[in-house]
């Protein structure tokens, strides 16, 4: 009885730990795929050719501020443009929400029924100058100086004294256009305005709202293969692209693989079939099991000291990759060792037997023997390099990279970095191309364990026969 | 030994061996007759493993291993200074307890040996030629390249690894129980081939199957706690052992 109870115990114990890990990663995916699901509706609105920024005015009078979407940049020859929307107008309505913050601009086209695409009525006071022309600040408040023909046909004339619009107080030249534009989405249009024309207050019912329809493409795999393969926008979230990132990161990698790969193998090779036991070789394997266990950051204190500033090579691809072989170059010998360490004696023995040399046996029986353990604790080590953002960060390695890197001494940014920087932005939309970009990552180190496992197979079986 | 016509092809002098601070054989002197099949007996831990390693210096390998006295292989010490062990190898050939063929085509596994020494000729051909001393070639010569050395039977990957040890042609072969991990069959086979191979290949088989040595060997050594007892025709000793515990052990009162 016992016994048995020992056996069950063991078994929950065992079975809690795995469902942890499993449920940890379940998790992890769910939420950052649901966090990042809004990147379709986000370069829904980008495709229809507008980026939008939220901009805040101080309600006069009040400790409140009111927020407002503007148009920061219209795509030449895109639907928007089309349309007449232009950069600096003010977005109000899409749909049927008026919207106060970007994001309510792309939860509007997310949620709007329908399939693919979707046409949606969208509502935008143009901009300060087309809308109501110039105005002056004068001793008495602010007044027309000389009115767009839409204000002249709106009813303003020069002279005028603009009092508040709806019920938003006109305190500047560029506070009325934005009064306006609060007053029309909060309030709708036609929008009251008073003024003051010649010592006599006048109440003008003004409809300054520009309506049309948009198309709104909402296409994930358009979404995602977008937000893959074009270059960052960092201003946008909409517009913001992983592909600096993902070619920064293919580059510090290939670096890194290129110098930790053969210097690995080779250290634990030496170690392992080579070395004579002497207090030396004993140093080396304590100094280099301890270093895989040096903290990240220390690793890039070490990259930045040597290979950024000693050795010049600043903060670039080279030094980025080099800094990750020192990162993972301890792994890789422990790793190796371990495999090497796994070949039979008997094998070694067979080739020595023959009158192959040390190095014969090595390279023609024990390397490839071992090799699938080696590539599983490389690729294994290659993983945790890609996912890897402190020993950079400290390198000094960029944040904002709006190219991609062409060469060795390019600078460059990683996708770890850019999660980063991502994550740290205020602005709407940010959190979302975050989340995007780990989804990109965690599918990146899944798919190379994968490859590990399939390279442990496939050798497993040849050898094993 | 006076019936030796021809001197002997290797003969240990006062040949001790130390584990560290074990010593597994001590001050042993034998010898080991051309083209002969010399059987060294005796129990489990006798040291008789380790002094058939000694002789084509695969002990080296092991650290903390120290020799004194000598080997003396065709009158050159084997132990001496400036001699490759390598080379020494390749003259001295072996066959372990365990089938250990590498895990690559049966044709791999006998050209290894001879692409290694630089073999030029005919590569195939030489490849066959061990097979067939090794008694294999008929069994695998339609898959030389298809079949793995894993994929043959127990006894055929013996057979296997005594065809790549004779590939290089060694002067001297040595197999360190050779038929242990073996059913009776394939041992009889490999039995029946260590016989054809006396005459063209000096062997060594270390055994703790005394009906074994008695069989297939013209010399015996019997070896008891690292100490070499007696060594003799393999008929006189077994028949008319000299000295009592040589007696003892092949009349089964321990071991």
């Amino acid at each position: 009885m016992r016994r048995k109870l020992v056996g069950w115990g063991f078994a929950a114990v065992a079975g809690m730990a795995l469902g942890i890990g499993l449920l940890v990663l379940i998790v992890l995916i769910a939420t950052t795929a649901l966090q990042a699901a809004p990147i379709t509706a986000m370069r829904a609105v980008a495709g229809a050719g507008i980026s939008l920024s939220l901009r805040s005015m101080e309600v006069p009078g009040t400790r409140e501020a009111a927020g407002y979407v503007t148009v920061a940049q219209v795509e030449a020859g895109s639907p928007a443009a089309e349309l007449g929307l232009a950069r600096g107008d003010a977005l109000l309505v899409v749909g049927s929400v008026p919207v106060e913050r970007p994001s309510q601009a792309w939860e509007a086209v997310r949620g709007a029924p329908g399939g693919r695409g979707v046409v949606l009525p969208v509502a935008w006071l143009p901009r300060a100058e087309v809308a109501l022309g110039t105005l002056r600040a004068t001793p008495g408040g602010v007044t027309v100086a000389t009115p767009s023909p839409m204000a002249q046909a709106g009813g303003l004339a020069p002279g005028d004294l603009l009092l508040s619009a709806g019920s938003i107080p006109i305190t500047g030249t560029r506070q009325a256009w934005e009064a306006l534009a609060v007053a029309a989405r909060t309030g709708g249009a036609p929008v009251e305005v008073k003024l003051n024309r010649a010592g006599e207050e006048i109440r003008l019912l003004w409809d300054p709202v520009r309506r049309g329809e948009l198309r709104f493409v909402r296409d994930p795999l358009r979404a995602w293969w977008g937000f893959l393969t074009t270059l960052n926008e960092p201003r946008y979230p909409e517009r913001a692209g992983l592909l600096p990132a993902l070619v920064g990161s293919l580059y510090v990698v290939l670096v890194m693989a290129a110098v930790a790969f053969p210097l690995g193998i080779a250290g634990a090779v030496y170690l392992e079939e080579y070395a004579p036991t002497n207090l030396l070789t004993r140093t080396i394997e304590v100094l280099v099991a301890n270093l895989a266990g040096t903290p990240s950051a220390v690793v890039g204190i070490i990259g930045l000291e040597v290979f950024a500033r000693a050795l010049g090579a600043g903060r670039s691809v080279l030094a980025g990759g080099l800094t990750l072989a020192v990162l993972i170059l301890p792994t890789m010998v422990v790793a190796s060792r371990e495999a090497l360490r796994a070949v039979p004696r008997t094998l070694r023995e067979a080739a020595l037997a023959l009158g192959a040399t040390r190095w014969e046996t090595v390279r023609h029986h024990v390397l490839p023997y071992a090799l699938p353990g080696i590539l599983t604790g490389t690729i294994l080590s290659f993983s945790r390099a890609l996912g890897e953002a402190a020993p950079l960060l400290l390198l000094g390695a960029f944040l904002f990279v709006t190219y991609v890197p062409q060469g060795l001494g390019d600078s460059f940014t990683v996708v770890p970095l850019q999660i980063f920087e991502w994550a740290t932005r205020p602005q709407d939309g940010f959190a979302t191309v975050a989340a995007a970009a780990i989804v990109v990552l965690v599918t990146l180190l899944l798919l190379l364990n994968a490859v590990a496992i399939l390279l442990r197979n496939r050798f497993g079986r040849r050898w094993a026969g | 030994m006076s019936e030796h016509v021809a001197p002997p092809v290797l003969s240990t002098r006062k040949f001790s061996l130390w584990y560290g601070s074990h010593q597994a054989v001590i001050e042993v002197d034998l010898d080991i007759a051309e083209r002969q099949i010399t059987a060294i007996i005796g129990p489990s831990g006798c040291g008789k493993s380790t002094l058939i390693r000694a002789f084509n210096r695969l002990n080296d390998l092991i650290p903390g291993v120290r020799t004194a006295g000598q080997i003396l292989f065709r009158g050159e010490p084997l132990y001496g200074r400036g001699v490759d062990p390598v080379e020494v190898r390749r003259r001295i050939g072996m066959v372990f307890q365990k089938p250990n063929p590498f895990p690559k085509s049966v044709f791999e596994n006998v050209a290894f040996g001879l692409r290694i020494n630089g073999f030029r000729g005919d590569l195939k051909a030489k490849v066959e030629e061990a097979l067939a001393r090794a008694a294999l070639l008929d069994e695998v010569k339609g898959d030389l390249h298809r079949k793995t050395g894993y994929d043959l039977s127990g006894g055929q990957q013996q057979r296997l690894c005594i065809a790549r040890a004779l590939a290089v042609d060694p002067e001297v072969l040595l197999m360190d129980e050779p038929c242990s991990a073996l059913d009776p069959i394939a041992t009889a086979k490999i039995e029946d081939l260590i016989r054809e191979l006396a005459s063209s290949v000096t062997v060594v088989i270390v055994t703790h199957n005394m009906q074994q040595a008695a069989r297939v060997s013209d010399y015996t050594a019997f070896m008891l706690l690292g100490e070499l007892v007696e060594c003799g025709p393999t008929r006189e000793l077994f028949t008319r052992p000299k000295d009592s515990r040589t007696e003892a052990y092949i009349t089964g009162r321990f071991g």
